[in-house]
């Protein structure tokens, strides 16, 4: 009886947090849509605009491919699932993640490339070379930014002495971080990857439809309504994730450690002040750089990789 | 129990026998032979399933012939049990396909003879497991690789088959020679046969212990199919019928794994640490480079028989991962780590047999290998499609397969090695666990290719277009594979809790690992390290995917169906993505490793901006061929050419030779008195 109510407390705990990252997402990636637009002197869309677009979509026809099968419709369901189910892992306000008895770091990058296997199998099955070029890049950079990220991430969580997430933080809380200078390369390589994962300048353009430069718009390029809709909340659900996993394992102060209604509404603003700063980091990178060369991606991979390994070296030598 | 494994020796003589009886009715020969090895294959299962679950283990001796004093014995370790479970569970499944496949794929002139092959080969690497004694062992080794070589050159007529076959013959008689000569090496310094005796690790030490090592590895790594022995794998595979590239690609390379495990890791004395770092740098490079070869291949088995190449190394990997722990005596992290190296050979075993077998079912449905002719076949066969999806699933290590579940483990013994060995050795782990990072998420794309460029979008030939779905004979076992990949990624307690016996009867280890059916754990110092519970997460997951049908289907509008827009002109196959383009950009980064060579040849009527056709070549360097077994055979063939002085024909030279040696005899012997 305990267990079956502590495991509806964690699906209701799970259910919450994964409904506050849907929320807060479409909002993250207008914000810095409007930065930008503020950096280039334009006025920028409203900050609302992505709860509009959604809305839209979700209530527009289904319009699909005659070549398309199944599989073009299980695709983005299960890359919306997929997301969803992995932001249960990490921690966003309490310090602890709903569904840390499930796993840890590994299996949050596992379910990552489950969702990315999904999107990238339906992208090619309309028969249009976009899809087929999407797909083919963004597994590309899907699979050199693999190692630079569970590098980075094996850093972060061997200091912590534990690869679930939950538990990572909770050591960073209990025991104190202390600022070690590996953190700042380990910091730099994972956000090297965060870029190219949620496909930003300079890895890739989100803002483009040149079939030259497109790689996770050409992916996605036949979608539309719902499908879309699904796709779309999903890559802004993703991108949040990976800003709250940055915050989470370097600067993991303020999450609330007990479930009181005071500490956990101020881990929401400290979070939401966090993932802001983050955003502001994240506009500046794409207004101040030009969009790299699809094979100069490697050479940018590489330098996280190199500051991953190096972060692991002087921390642990 | 007791007669279970001599009786299934006997079932195959008596099936190959029988089979041969009815070599001009090839329908009944392909019953006799498929019945006969269900049967056989069963009995191993039942008797390995029986020792890993605590039974004792079996004993005894196949033949005892007084008069010479020949003995051939067998027993079943946990160990060799553990193999020749993951055996039977794929041996079965695999008949029952073959019962529809051969009567396609095979002509009826060769049906006693595959017949036959299959059985001989199944029961070899039944002799191979369980063998006591060094002569049981040796010749069920080279019974397996004659049965293996009869089956590849299944179509002889084809210089290709041929080929293959003898480029098999010749490596594995080299492994076989390294293997004999090691026995030797053992047996010379203890005088006895049996394999308990000589692989109780204290024959040999110095630096004749490391040459043993070196030739058991050298002979045991050209069957595991580990680079730079790997050679003969991908002509071998693709070049045998599906089914039987299933049971090589799934089984006979685990006998090498076998070999490494019994003999490198566990005969020869607790392992030092440069043989650990050796099979952790050999594993690495074979899963890096088998998957970078695997990515550029556009002939599906080829493509699959460098994957395996590229899985052998993860299981090699975790075995030196656990050799460095117990050259430090680490227990607990050597336990880890070979458990998840054992748990990679099932897991393997149960998608690569799957994704061959569905692979034959592509290959007998459109009658072609090439990746590039294939396309839309989802629609003409959506069963081997579904199933062929499971297994690339899992073999692209995701989540609530049983992919992920070795690959997780893998992980765990490399972290942990990082946090529990001190000096710089221990940077070896996290840098092999980033190429393992790199290694998986290259398998990712490389499946993403394969299923999407076969199964979606557009048939690329007439072929594709009218592929015919298997018989349901021949889906049924795929069904069984596809359950097994997804019941042992979402229960992965189930295989560590049969590892569980296996583990502690290995010398150096013991059980650390904390056991339910559906959650793993692993633990640094005494506290909880990881963990992972499947079947919370597909819970998980499952709640996700059905929200975000709910909300995609909310606001009740019938789907519209339209054609794909093709940016003006008339979308056709011929503007799909093909399968070369696909892996192109990894082709153009990775260049340093493929070396590739291209040629594009434009051929024009008027003018040369209008060509109306396009030609284009893109061929990668065989690294290995060229630059290793390129000198060493013509070294050889140098050293035979010089040679010929020796033997010029001369009936008085011969004469000579033979004085002389008998004078020599006479002399050493007499010396010796």
């Amino acid at each position: 009886m305990d267990m079956v109510l502590s495991a509806l407390q964690a699906f209701a705990f799970a259910a919450l947090q994964a409904a506050l990252l849907l929320a807060v997402a479409p909002l993250l990636k207008t914000v810095i849509k409007k930065m930008k637009a503020r950096l280039q002197n334009r006025q920028g869309p409203p900050l609302l605009q992505g709860y509009y677009d959604l809305a839209k979509l979700l209530r527009k026809e289904p319009v699909r491919s005659e070549t398309a099968s199944w599989i073009y419709v299980a695709g983005p369901r299960a890359y919306f699932g997929a997301v969803v189910a992995a932001t249960t892992l990490v921690p966003v306000l309490v310090a602890g993640a709903p569904m840390e008895s499930a796993g840890g770091i590994l299996l949050l990058v596992g379910a990552l490339t489950f969702a990315r296997f999904a999107l990238a199998t339906a992208a090619l099955d309309t028969g249009s070379a976009f899809g087929g070029m999407g797909a083919s890049r963004d597994m590309t950079i899907a699979a050199l930014a693999e190692p630079a990220l569970m590098l980075g991430l094996f850093t972060s969580a061997l200091g912590a002495g534990s690869l679930n997430l939950g538990e990572l933080v909770r050591n960073l809380i209990v025991h104190g971080v202390t600022f070690h200078p590996s953190d700042v390369l380990a910091f730099a390589g994972l956000f090297i990857i965060v870029i190219a994962e949620t496909g930003r300048i300079p890895v890739d353009n989100p803002a483009t439809h040149l079939e030259l430069t497109m790689i996770h718009e050409a992916m996605v390029l036949e979608y539309a309504g719902p499908d879309l809709a699904l796709v779309e909340w999903a890559s802004a659900v993703k991108e949040l994730l990976y800003l709250t996993l940055l915050v989470d394992l370097f600067v993991p102060f303020g999450l609330a450690l007990t479930a009181e209604p005071v500490s956990v509404f101020v881990a929401l603003v400290v979070w939401l002040l966090k993932v802001f700063v983050l955003a502001v980091a994240v506009t500046i990178t794409e207004s101040a750089n030009a969009k790299l060369r699809l094979f100069r991606v490697p050479e940018l991979v590489s330098i996280s990789l190199g500051l991953a390994f190096l972060a692991l070296a002087i921390r642990f030598l | 129990m007791e007669v279970a494994v001599p009786a299934a020796v006997v079932i195959r003589l008596v099936t190959a026998g029988a089979t041969l009886a009815f070599v001009r009715q090839a329908a009944t020969a392909r019953s006799v032979a498929l019945v006969g090895s269900i049967l056989a294959s069963a009995l191993t299962f039942t008797a390995a399933i029986s020792v890993l679950m605590g039974g004792p283990s079996l004993e005894g001796d196949f033949l005892r012939h007084t008069a010479s004093g020949l003995v051939l014995t067998y027993s079943m370790t946990p160990l060799s049990a553990w193999f020749l479970m993951v055996f039977g569970l794929v041996a079965l499944p695999v008949a029952v396909y073959s019962a529809g496949y051969f009567a396609h794929s095979i002509p009826a002139s060769r049906m006693a003879g595959v017949g036959i092959g299959f059985n001989v080969m199944l029961g070899a690497v039944e002799v191979v497991f369980v063998a006591a004694d060094v002569i049981t062992f040796l010749f069920a080794w080279e019974l397996m690789t004659l049965a293996t070589a009869a089956l590849v050159a299944t179509e002889h007529e084809e210089p290709a088959s041929r080929r293959a076959a003898y480029l098999y013959l010749v490596m594995s008689h080299v492994g076989t020679g390294c293997l004999l000569a090691g026995f030797l090496a053992l047996g010379g310094s203890s005088g006895s046969m049996s394999l308990s005796t000589l692989l109780a690790g204290n024959l040999v030490s110095g630096w004749h212990r490391d040459f043993v090592f070196a030739l058991f590895l050298i002979g045991f790594g050209v069957k595991a199919g580990i680079i730079p022995f790997h050679v003969w794998l991908p002509e071998a595979h693709p070049a045998a019928p599906s089914s039987i590239s299933a049971l090589m690609s799934a089984v006979l390379i685990t006998a090498g794994i076998y070999g490494l495990f019994r003999v490198c890791a566990f005969g020869l004395g607790t392992p030092t640490s440069n043989w650990g770092l050796l099979f952790m740098a050999l594993g690495t490079v074979s899963a890096i480079l088998g998957v970078l070869y695997a990515l550029t291949q556009n002939d599906l088995k080829r493509l699959l028989a460098y994957s395996t190449i590229e899985n052998a190394g993860i299981m090699v990997l975790g075995l030196g991962a656990g050799m460095v722990a117990l050259s430090y005596q680490r227990s607990e992290l050597a336990t880890l780590a070979m458990a998840a190296s054992l748990a990679h050979v099932l897991n393997h075993a149960v998608f690569k047999s799957l994704l061959f077998l569905g692979a034959g079912s592509v290959v007998m449905g459109t009658g072609t290998r090439s990746l590039e002719a294939f396309g839309g076949l989802l629609r003409r066969m959506p069963w081997t499609g579904l199933f062929f999806l499971v297994g690339a699933m899992a073999i692209a290590g995701l989540p609530l397969l049983n992919g992920f579940v070795s690959e997780w483990l893998t992980f765990q013994a490399l972290l942990l090695g990082f946090s529990s060995i001190s000096g710089l050795i221990r940077l070896n782990y996290p840098l092999s666990g980033a190429l393992l990072a790199l290694t998986s998420a290259l398998a990712a794309a490389c499946f993403v290719k394969v299923f999407g460029i076969s199964f979606l979008a557009l048939p690329r030939s007439p072929a594709a277009a009218e592929a015919h779905e298997s018989p349901r004979s021949m889906l049924a076992p795929q069904a069984f594979l596809a359950f097994m990949c997804v019941g042992l990624g979402i229960f992965p307690g189930v295989v560590l809790g049969a590892l569980g016996g296996v583990l502690p009867s290995l010398p150096g280890l013991h059980n650390a690992m904390s056991l339910d059916w559906g959650t793993i754990e692993t633990k640094s110092a005494g506290a909880s390290f990881d963990h992972l519970a499947p079947a919370t997460f597909a819970a998980v997951l499952l709640s996700a995917l059905f929200a975000a049908v709910l909300l995609a289907a909310r606001n009740g509008l019938a789907t519209r169906r339209v054609p794909t827009w093709g940016c003006g002109g008339e979308l056709s196959a011929r503007t799909e993505y093909s399968a070369a383009a696909f892996s192109k950009p990894l082709m153009m980064i990775f260049n340093g490793v493929y070396r590739p060579s291209r040629r594009v040849e434009t051929l024009t009527e008027s003018s040369p901006y209008f060509p109306h056709e396009v030609r284009y070549w893109a061929v990668i360097e065989p690294t290995f061929e060229r630059y290793v077994y390129g000198p060493l055979l013509r070294g050889v063939l140098g050293i035979a050419n010089g040679m010929k002085v020796l033997q010029a024909g001369s009936l008085h030279a011969y004469l000579a030779y033979v004085l002389v040696l008998v004078v020599a005899i006479l002399w050493w012997l007499g010396g010796g008195a």
